[in-house]
């Protein structure tokens, strides 16, 4: 197996709360192959968008990393000051596609404007930083990208966009300066079904073209089954299960996983949810995060520490009473 | 088959367009345009669509906050259109209407309590002993401790609220119940949940659902019959088996075949539609889909298409439906 | 409102607020209690004008030879009479009209907005002075001078606020209930205004005794001998400089009374929230 692209490894995060210490995500580790495209998944509140945060190093004032490490280009972001992450990493080696495209761009400036701004600042190195060489860049992806009339396109104000129009210009915006990691948040949520159909393969076919490596957050499990070669799943600031997503999705090994896919409207037998809450991070639970909604807890599952024990065929689950002669599901 | 409890003949709803003194006329968006459409006794009937394609402007219509710019709507086969929104409401006292997101719809200042008698008194229960006692049992009923009603909505989690939203409209015993997106923003594992809710009230009140959704997995799951929406017409409607079994317009096998499912096997597909859907205030002539149609043909841009039938139960509103299988 | 409360006892800022406003109230309910010389408000003793400050005169005598200290401890209860009057009046207009403007649109807001506009285009102060030119000067002449021009200002936010509510989710969800329009206006929406009022009345409170200070200062409010800041540092200016302590304290008052009513505005924008509501 070659090296990692990403590698998180033990990172724990804990954000000041005026109630207390919240415990985001404890002893978190994911690996990202070159070409992979990893889809993370898990219910609102598993940390899933704090772990993104924290890789783009956007991370709120009141959180502090407790431990661990992220690994790119087998660089330490958590080491590395600001103003080197916000030049020679975000942009550069890492793209980022956000959630919801009527956000994150600038409605008082064309785009053409706004993508020319990305360039001067984050063009790769050797590359001509000017108007010119920017414009013809920005040109090409316009036109890879599928938006109609790129020329024109140049001039336009985001709003002058339909929504699926804007997704591509921020996919163009996230490839501008040719990143080895694409970082997508969410990113088809906010549309259509036909309209993400689009989107997804767009992205699919960008990723096998450049070789991009892609950590695509997602709660849907059917855009996982589209897009993604491998799947990560969280629940409560902690993994619970990594692996292809034939063996994740397929035949799930943490009780979570199989608990959480027999509620999707395409697997369920009866209509039944996973019974209990999602704990506070203030108030976490100790040991595995799971074990108070778990048919399968025993005692000993209070004191397993977090954290994906490997197993023979690739994939790491993070539960003691796993047999891997046996599948959960 | 079971007699149509809500009927809609030719219903359209026209919003905004004016003309104005000193500007060109703004045209009117045609969210609804001519929709025909029942409601079986008992049934849960699921439309579905894109965003913008009039599915919520048609349930607010069918409940009577909006009002009709054509069509009628019967309610158990008596007229309850053509009337100003106060009576239309008065009128159709019996369909309820679960809003998109509960929490919203819920007075932040008032409780929850405070909100459930208000519903109730203004629905013309005066009696306060008889409101606590069916509060406390609707309460019970859709899973929650009648304790909540001392709380506030910002106390409470998307899956709570959704139960309260579903108090709300229940206490006062309607038939036909209008869900709106009643599992956006909800985790899958509180999703189930809700939908087994569903499910168990129809059977505990013999309710009729309306369920407006834009997640076809969800709607295959719940719904007996399926009606499609483009741009303010239904184009095909069906009994859930027969429609993912065999969709015959075209725009229904794009949206299908364009809905991610859950399959370790699954790969990318190329996109089954390309392009967005034109502009509600603009048309194009003919039959509204025919420019992303992969079986347009010249006569699509001259007739408009009606509802046919096209097998047991099933109507599609295309001229060449019958030239795609 | 227990952790609302909690907010505003830890906040310092809030709580000097507080202790300004108390120590005014005292003084307007108990004046004559409190002062010495409680007859000086309003009676000349010309032997002992113009004493600087002294133990036996705190503040020392005006030029009239009444006590300042009383004068001023006295004119709390004005003060705060021009500002509660006049308020109470401007919400009684304002706030039912913007309720009605900013909920039905149409041309009842156009009409009511227009006229906030045309009041609002000129100074309040310039406003209020023409219309408290036309009266009698007199304390009551003052506050209705102001009531008639502060009125747009809560109508103006009232208006705007019912605007943002009325589009809220749980309105429509009312209208689809049926409920009656004044059931939603007088019981939703304006709760759901309310903070925006009662921020704005408390700062309006201070603003008030400025201008009501400024129309005494100019002759065209209260009239002596009432025991009015603004009408105590007008009559001090023929004295000045040597008799500073007559317009001082009165002055210190009148920045006292409209500190303490921003700083507590200011916390009470910060802790009206619905969310801060707690069942238990």
């Amino acid at each position: 197996m070659t090296a990692p692209l990403l590698s998180v490894e033990d990172l724990s995060l804990s954000i000041r709360t005026p109630e207390g210490e919240a415990r985001v995500l404890d002893r978190v580790s994911l690996d990202l192959q070159p070409g992979a495209l990893l889809g993370l998944v898990g219910e609102s509140g598993c940390g899933k968008s704090t772990l993104v945060k924290t890789v783009l190093g956007v991370l709120p004032p009141a959180a502090r990393a407790t431990g661990g490490r992220i690994l790119l280009d087998g660089r330490d972001l958590l080491r590395l000051p600001q103003a080197v992450l916000a030049r020679e990493v975000r942009g550069r080696r890492l793209g980022f596609i956000p959630q919801d495209p009527a956000l994150a761009l600038n409605p008082m400036f064309t785009v053409g404007t706004q993508l020319l701004e990305i360039w001067r600042w984050h063009a790769p190195e050797g590359e001509d930083r000017g108007r010119a060489a920017g414009r013809a860049r920005i040109l090409s992806l316009f036109r890879r990208v599928q938006i109609p009339d790129a020329e024109a396109a140049l001039d336009r104000h985001p709003h002058q966009f339909s929504g699926g129009q804007r997704q591509r210009v921020l996919i163009a915006a996230a490839l501008l300066c040719r990143p080895a990691l694409l970082v997508a948040d969410e990113p088809t949520t906010a549309l259509d079904v036909t309209t993400q159909q689009q989107i997804l393969s767009l992205l699919g076919e960008l990723a096998a073209e450049y070789g991009l490596s892609v950590l695509f957050v997602t709660h849907d499990f059917g855009v996982v089954s589209a897009i993604c070669t491998h799947v990560a799943v969280m629940y409560a600031g902690q993994m619970v299960e990594a692996g292809t997503k034939a063996d994740v999705l397929g035949a799930p090994c943490h009780p979570y996983t199989a608990a959480l896919l027999a509620c999707h409207p395409d697997r369920m037998a009866e209509l039944a949810g996973i019974p209990g809450a999602v704990p506070s991070p203030l108030t976490p639970p100790a040991g595995c995060r799971f074990h108070p909604r778990c048919d399968v807890a025993e005692a000993g599952c209070q004191a397993r520490p977090a954290g994906l024990t490997p197993q023979p065929d690739g994939r790491g689950v993070g539960c003691i009473r796993f047999d891997p002669a046996r599948p959960a599901a | 088959m079971s007699a149509p409890i809500l009927t809609a003949r030719d219903l359209s709803v026209h919003l905004g367009g004016k003309s104005r003194t000193f500007a060109r006329p703004v045209a009117p968006v045609r969210a609804v345009d001519g929709v025909d459409l029942e409601l079986r006794d008992g049934e849960i009937l699921g439309l579905v669509g894109e965003s913008g394609c009039g599915k919520t402007t048609l349930g607010r219509t069918l409940l009577g906050q909006q009002r009709e710019t054509g069509g009628e709507i019967r309610l158990r086969g008596r007229l309850v259109s053509g009337l100003a929104p106060r009576e239309a409401r008065r009128a159709r006292a019996s369909i309820g209407y679960v809003h998109q997101d509960p929490g919203a719809a819920l007075d932040p200042w008032w409780s929850i309590g405070a909100t459930l008698h208000e519903g109730m008194r203004i629905g013309g229960v005066a009696d306060r002993v008889d409101r606590e006692r069916r509060i406390a049992e609707m309460l019970r009923a859709v899973g929650l401790d009648p304790s909540v009603q001392r709380r506030y909505p910002h106390e409470l989690s998307g899956g709570q609220l959704r139960r309260i939203g579903l108090a709300r409209v229940l206490v006062l015993r309607p038939e036909v119940v209008i869900l709106d997106e009643p599992t956006s923003g909800l985790d899958l594992s509180v999703q189930a949940t809700v939908l087994r809710l569903f499910r168990d009230l129809r059977a505990a009140y013999g309710l009729t659902y309306l369920f407006i959704s834009h997640d076809l997995s969800v709607v295959r799951l719940m719904c007996e019959r399926v009606a499609v929406m483009y741009l303010g017409r239904v184009v095909e409607l069906a009994p859930t088996a027969e429609i993912f079994a065999r969709p015959q317009h075209p725009y229904t096998r794009a949206l299908i075949g364009a809905a991610p499912r859950l399959d370790p096997a699954g790969a990318l597909a190329p996109p089954t539609l390309a392009g967005d859907p034109p502009s509600a205030t603009r048309l194009p002539t003919g039959c509204r889909f025919r420019t992303r149609c992969v079986l347009a043909a010249p006569a699509c841009a001259e007739a408009d298409p009606r509802l046919e039938p096209a097998g047991p139960d099933h109507e599609v509103a295309c001229l060449r439906w019958r030239d795609g299988r | 409102m227990p952790l609302a409360l909690r907010r505003l006892l830890t906040d310092p800022s809030a709580l000097l607020g507080l202790g300004i406003l108390l120590v005014m109230l005292v003084c307007a309910v108990a004046g004559e209690q409190l002062v010495p010389y409680p007859e000086d408000a309003f009676d000349a003793k010309p032997w002992q004008r113009l004493e600087p400050p002294s133990a036996e005169f705190w503040f020392g005598t005006d030029g009239l030879g009444r006590d300042v200290f009383s004068r001023t401890i006295m004119g709390a209860r004005v003060a705060l009479m021009i500002a509660l009057s006049v308020v109470v009046a401007a919400m009684l207009v304002g706030v039912p009209l913007g309720l009605l403007a900013g909920y039905h649109g149409g041309w009842l807001s156009e009409v009511v907005m227009r006229v906030t506009d045309v009041f609002q285009a000129v100074p309040q102060l310039v406003l209020a002075l023409a219309f408290a030119a036309v009266m009698r000067p007199s304390v009551s002449s003052a506050m209705l001078a102001l009531a008639l021009t502060y009125w747009p200002f809560f109508c103006r936010i009232v208006y705007g606020e019912t605007r943002r509510v009325k589009s809220g989710l749980f309105v429509d969800a009312l209208q689809a209930q049926g409920a009656a329009t004044g059931r939603i206006l007088f019981l939703h929406v304006l709760p759901n205004v309310a903070p925006a009022i009662i921020v704005r009345a408390t700062i309006g409170m201070g603003v008030t005794i400025l201008v009501a200070a400024t129309l005494g200062f100019l002759g065209m409010g209260a009239a002596p001998p009432t025991p009015e800041w603004g009408l105590m540092v007008a009559e001090a200016r023929k004295d000045l400089p040597e008799g500073w302590w007559q317009s001082l304290f009165p002055g210190l008052a009148i920045l006292l009374a409209v500190l303490g009513f921003n700083l507590v505005g200011d916390a009470v924008r910060d802790i009206a929230d619905p969310r801060l509501r707690r069942s238990r």
